[in-house]
């Protein structure tokens, strides 16, 4: 077993931190939309962490360019999927469990339909 | 565009300078020649360029900080024993346009505390979040408000208010 090195092991803790929370939230959370703030925001910094720390245990070159085309990806895809799972369970009626207002709904529904019945790509 | 092109390209020269082609020379003579083009904006034509790439800087301090403290909070919640979530999902009229902007800002806003973007009215003026731990619509409208704000110079697009749908 290695020793403590902070510059290493605290980025992967907290990561891992961030990872754990990331469950505890998706089991606690009421709702799907609800869920997908634990899912998007803390698995990004959470993996991020991790990732850093890893590329510091290597320090060489290499693993620092791959480190920024991870996170780079990273932070592309997480909000692309959470954004299009919000949008389909929201289109197919999936009702989110509000406190507040639903200004989506209060602006009308129908119109904001991105595609048209038949299922075709909407037009631009 | 061309500001890009010219720093790398100024890059490029500094390494040849250097004799040696290495990803940390590369990166010395992105900067020195970044000083350049900032130095003469005008005779190079690059001002645009300069103000972008300090905009894009700055927004990803901006970035780095806003993620912070999203992960912190949404963490709290998870742990705490009542969160106090309050979820709602609000309208935000768009001030930013173009493709591109409105994606950035869409997967900004999804990292960003308190908020996850669900989609856009079909004329691309309207973004739709849902969003938990702010009390009032208004609050939520600001700090999406502000990651626009954040985001303005960086497409050279003026912050000045228009017409909202």
């Amino acid at each position: 077993m290695n020793d403590f090195v902070p510059a290493r092991d605290i980025p992967i803790l907290l990561g891992a931190f961030f990872v754990l929370s990331a469950a505890i939230g998706l089991m606690r959370f009421p709702d799907l939309y609800s869920r997908l703030h634990a899912s998007s925001k803390l698995v990004t910094l959470g993996s991020a962490g991790i990732f850093l720390g890893v590329a510091l245990e290597f320090a060489q070159t290499e693993a620092l360019t791959r480190l920024i085309a991870v996170l780079l990806f990273q932070f592309l895809t997480t909000p692309l999927s959470a954004y299009l799972i919000a949008q389909a369970a929201y289109l197919r009626g999936l009702r989110p469990l509000l406190e507040g207002p639903d200004e989506w709904q209060a602006l009308g529904k129908a119109a904001l339909l991105d595609t048209d019945p038949n299922g075709a790509p909407p037009e631009r | 565009m061309r500001g890009l092109a010219l720093n790398i390209l100024l890059a490029l020269v500094w390494t040849l300078f250097v004799g040696e082609f290495s990803l940390r020379e590369l990166a010395v003579g992105f900067l020195l020649g970044f000083l350049i083009l900032s130095v003469f904006p005008l005779s190079l034509g690059t001002g645009g360029y300069v103000q972008r790439a300090l905009a894009a800087v700055r927004f990803a301090g901006f970035f780095a900080r806003e993620l912070t403290v999203a992960n912190v909070q949404v963490a709290l919640f998870a742990l705490r024993r009542h969160p106090p979530l309050h979820p709602m999902i609000v309208a935000y009229p768009l001030r930013l346009r173009g493709d591109s902007a409105q994606t950035l800002l869409a997967a900004t806003i999804t990292l960003m505390p308190g908020s996850v973007a669900m989609g856009f009215n079909p004329e691309r003026t309207v973004l739709y979040a849902h969003t938990i731990g702010l009390n009032s619509a208004r609050a939520a409208r600001a700090s999406v408000r502000k990651v626009e704000d954040a985001l303005l110079p960086l497409y050279g697009q003026s912050a000045a208010p228009e017409e909202s749908a």
